[in-house]
């Protein structure tokens, strides 16, 4: 039955969540939950503008950090008694003054999309972090501006000095976002969105206008981006200019893409993998950008759906049963890749670290060891060949797991 | 007063025959190819980091010739085997794509030179005053940049309009297919365009290194400045690139110079307002903190009210 | 009562002329044909009536209403639907979907954010009718780029009558198909525009000579005759500007 099919889906994704801190539950990994819950959010509200309607914007973490920046604030008056709430409404808070920041700011810039519209975003983006360093008064300046979320009313006797206890706050809110994000794809304004974002012209002359269509996407937009920015508040219990500049509206356009824009699951697969990256790989090396950035140019080239567009790939191959036949050929040829990978990253980081050892997966290297460097490039080019002799039976193999073949066995 | 008009309108001049440079070759990728390369500015700061190189073996003008060859070299690469490939997945994947490269290119050169300011001197034979006005000095070596910037351009002008290979790329702006069903290679064209576009990005780059400093944030600084350029001047449009770079250069030079501000205008009008008002930030407010950003300003009342800009002809 | 009315409609872009004093009635629940030879202006009048291009100047109305500054959509919303010479569809949502878009806004949904799609079953079963009368119902879960070519026209006829308009504007509705498919297209096209207002551009004269009410002849931008087929066919003008495209036995 689809409806419980549908509906599984929601409640392992809901216990994923609530069980997560039971198998991980270092202080380290509660924090990087933490950053996951806050990045999907983000990333998804992203999506509501980039997948679903085309939009594409390079200013979008301008009501992220608005969000973020009345949430502390909210904090701030909480704790000097001006207002009496549970933190757990922060995150609305936040969401609140992202919708009406996208109201206005969407008001003028909906009117196209494309490259006018990520100009557009760029432009305000741009403006609003410049003007953020001004205004000093409401955005602390450099520094930025701080609070503390202990001072609010306790629920059910938890104060929230712990990270644990905002982390149960913030799978709640992931979990509400995710569900009303989705729903609103399946809405008329969602589908609608869909269609301009296919085909603008066409969608007006079915009684649509284009530019009310991704008005309101680009509100909802701001609205979940907001509810991100305020689980980032109370998450940090501080928040600055970082969080509305373009290094921020860059890092979620990357997360979204990477995971895959024509997916909704996509986003939430580039929050978690680039959370990951961001939290574990940069305690392995200090390179860990360049690798991004690599990752990012060679996704963009190879996989232009993202890892979500990858997974669907093989799609009919496992309705027809033949994913199997993939096995063997994917390790011919990814086996290989993989090695090609540690040792370019070994060279890469030889060449860095200038003449002192590291540990390399459980290796010494230093970049004076002429029989490192001969390893490295020979299992680096041992790679490429093989590689290079197991494409065409991937490509093979690839072919024939896509072919339909009808009830014979024969293909059409 | 006049001593800071002067200079301000010769520092202008300087900074918009630079911001040209770069606006220029993102205009021409952009008419010919329909791709808004995020990564321009990235081939600027590769321009400035090659020339400090091969400046520290071989001399400042070694660099000079041999540095923006280079990065246009890359240029072509990159379009021939990474911006080919990507443009079939569209639009936005090819901006998408130049995002990242231009993120990539500046972990790489933090990679392969490192984090810190790089010491880019400018050559010896230039470090004098080219004259003396009111006790205040303009160097010889502003002076050449104007000089290389105003030579470009005539070179360019020249060729895209005189030369035969010139008209071909004209006409390959607007009917690619038309050009190529003439027998032209018009694949081998636009990797020319693109290597010559980020040639002249990396050429802006050598001799505004030693000036503006050359470090990793170098394209950050004037990358989205250049959009805002090629945006408000009309995407497509040399003579608007370059008027709006003009513009710009001016106007920032201008707003950092004067001392205008809105306690000025608020005298005018009479009105004072308390130290501790909550929009105390506003009232004090001048024109050199505003001018960082108002290109920006000025490019978000363009796109507003009129997107195709002072001159464009092509709205991607 | 006509029910679309141009009156001496002209368009310049630039200092090119393509529509030059356009003056047409169409009756309603009348089958109304536009031809002409290539490049006398028929997309441009399509455009013009859809609202996509605005006029240089003159009027166009709809049931008495103006409507030639009006943005598409609203003219839509008036009860006017057209389809396009090149396929124009939402390639990446399924063929369901490409029409229940189209049955959105006659349902009163407008922009709602609060409707679930999936439980509107009125809404549901009337695309679902509407694919079965396009004859797509069984690729109802296909996503429409992976239709062939004349489903794919079969589609954006769907997406045009879908809402229910009045007024229905075909603009060269069998273009590229085969023999055999046109026929299919036009006994559709004339089942699904039983008792609405047709305007339809073509080329192919059999179709024209078969289902049209009037035919209105269109060259260089101007109506050179409005007539019943009959008179067409003997109009020494039409014969001129047509030369050899108007069948010999009139």
């Amino acid at each position: 039955m689809a409806v419980a099919k549908k509906f599984s889906v929601w409640i392992c994704y809901l216990l994923v969540l609530l069980l997560l801190p039971q198998f991980f539950d270092t202080v380290l990994a509660i924090s990087i939950f933490n950053q996951m819950a806050i990045a999907i959010v983000f990333a998804l509200s992203y999506n509501m503008l980039l997948g679903q309607g085309g939009m594409l914007s390079f200013g979008h973490a301008v009501y992220y950090g608005l969000g973020g920046f009345l949430a502390v604030h909210a904090l701030l008056l909480i704790e000097d008694e001006i207002v009496h709430f549970s933190i757990i409404w922060i995150p609305l808070v936040g969401g609140v003054f992202g919708l009406l920041a996208g109201i206005f700011i969407g008001s003028f810039s909906t009117r196209k999309a494309g490259t006018v519209f990520a100009m557009i975003s760029l432009g305000i983006g741009e403006l609003i972090a410049a003007s953020s360093l001004i205004f000093v008064g409401f955005f602390g300046g450099e520094a930025g501006v701080s609070g503390d979320r202990t001072f609010g009313p306790p629920l059910f006797g938890v104060e929230f000095f712990q990270d644990i206890e905002i982390y149960y706050v913030a799978a709640a809110w992931v979990f509400i976002a995710t569900v009303f994000m989705y729903l609103f794809t399946q809405t008329p304004a969602g589908r609608m969105a869909n269609a301009v974002r296919d085909n603008p012209e066409r969608a007006e002359f079915i009684g649509y206008s284009a530019r009310y269509v991704r008005f309101i996407s680009f509100c909802a937009a701001g609205f979940f981006a907001g509810i991100a920015g305020g689980l980032f508040a109370l998450n940090y219990e501080f928040i600055t200019e970082e969080n509305l500049n373009a290094i921020t509206s860059g890092r979620v356009l990357l997360m979204a893409y990477i995971g895959g824009l024509g997916y909704f699951i996509g986003p939430i697969i580039g929050a978690v993998v680039l959370t990951l990256m961001n939290s574990l790989l940069s305690n392995y090396t200090e390179l860990w950008m360049l690798y991004l950035g690599i990752m990012f140019v060679l996704t963009v080239m190879f996989l232009p759906r993202g890892f979500a567009g990858f997974i669907m790939m093989h799609q009919v191959a496992w309705i027809q049963g033949k994913l199997k036949n993939l096995l063997v050929p994917y390790l011919k040829t990814g086996v290989p890749g993989l090695l090609f990978s540690a040792a370019a990253v070994a060279m890469i980081e030889m060449s860095h670290h200038e003449g002192e050892a590291f540990e390399y997966l459980g290796f010494t290297l230093n970049s004076h060891s002429p029989v490192a460097w001969i390893i490295t490039a020979g299992i680096a080019g041992v790679s490429v060949y093989l590689i290079r002799r197991s494409i065409p039976q991937l490509q093979e193999a690839w072919e024939e797991a896509n072919t339909i073949n009808d009830a014979d066995g024969d293909q059409p | 007063m006049l001593e800071v008009f002067i200079f301000a309108t010769l520092n202008g001049l300087v900074t918009g025959l630079l911001l040209f440079m770069l606006a220029s070759g993102l205009t021409l990728i952009f008419s010919m190819m329909g791709v808004l390369n995020f990564a321009h500015a990235s081939f600027y700061m590769l321009g400035a980091y090659f020339a400090y190189s091969i400046s520290l073996q071989f001399g400042f003008w070694t660099g000079l010739v041999f540095a923006p060859l280079i990065v246009g070299l890359l240029g072509a690469i990159v379009e021939r085997y990474a911006l080919r490939r990507v443009h079939q997945s569209g639009h936005v994947a090819e901006l998408v794509f130049t995002f990242g490269l231009a993120f990539l290119i500046e972990e790489a050169v933090q990679f392969f030179w490192g984090p810190d300011t790089k010491n880019y001197q400018t050559p010896e034979i230039l470090d004098f005053a080219l004259f003396t006005l009111f006790g205040q000095e303009f160097s010889a070596y502003r002076g050449f940049m104007i000089f290389i910037s105003v030579a470009i351009f005539l070179g360019l002008f020249y060729v895209l309009t005189r030369s035969r290979i010139g008209i071909i790329i004209q006409a390959a702006i607007t009917h690619p297919n038309t050009v190529a069903n003439l027998g032209h290679n018009v694949p081998l064209v636009f990797m020319g365009v693109f290597g010559v576009g980020t040639a002249l990005a990396g050429l802006a780059g050598v001799i505004a290194g030693p000036v503006l400093t050359t470090f990793p944030g170098m394209a950050v600084v004037l990358g989205s400045i250049v959009f805002v350029i090629v945006v408000i001047g009309g995407l497509g449009s040399l003579a608007g690139a370059f008027i709006a770079s003009l513009l710009i250069g001016l106007l920032q030079s201008y707003a950092i110079a004067s001392d205008v501000g809105m306690p000025d205008l608020l005298a005018l009008l009479g009105v004072e307002f308390e130290r501790n008002h909550p929009l105390n930030d506003l009232w004090t407010l001048t024109l050199s903190q505003v001018a960082p950003i108002l290109p920006f300003l000025l490019l978000v009342l363009v796109l507003i009210f009129r997107p195709t800009g002072l001159m464009g002809k092509r709205e991607s | 009562m006509s029910i679309l009315s141009l009156k001496n409609v002209w368009k310049k872009f630039g200092e090119t002329e393509i529509i030059r004093g356009v003056s047409l009635d169409v009756e309603r629940g009348e089958k109304h044909a536009i031809i002409g030879p290539n490049g006398a202006g028929k997309s441009t009048l399509f455009h013009l009536i859809s609202g996509k291009h605005t006029v240089s100047s003159g009027e166009i109305t709809f049931n008495n209403q103006a409507i030639h500054n009006l943005p598409p959509y609203e003219i839509n919303r008036l009860g006017l639907a057209r389809s396009f010479q090149v396929t124009n569809i939402f390639p990446r949502l399924n063929v369901f979907e490409n029409v229940r878009c189209a049955l959105l806004w006659s349902n009163n949904y407008r922009y709602s954010f609060w409707h679930l799609l999936g439980r509107q079953h009125k809404l549901n079963e009337e695309a679902m009718h509407v694919l079965e009368q396009i004859g797509l119902h069984d690729k109802a879960k296909f996503p429409a780029a992976e239709l062939a070519y004349a489903q794919q026209r079969a589609l954006e006829l769907g997406i045009a009558i879908a809402s229910g308009a009045e007024v229905i504007m075909l603009d060269e509705p069998v273009a590229g198909m085969s023999h055999s498919e046109a026929e299919n297209a036009v006994s559709l096209i004339r089942k699904i525009t039983e008792g609405k207002t047709l305007i339809m551009v073509e080329h192919d004269m059999n179709i024209v000579f078969d289902v049209a009410d009037r035919i209105s002849v269109l060259v260089y931008g101007e109506i050179i005759a409005t007539d019943i087929p009959k008179q067409i066919r003997g109009n020494a003008r039409v014969q001129e500007a047509y030369l050899g495209e108007v069948p010999a036995d009139a």
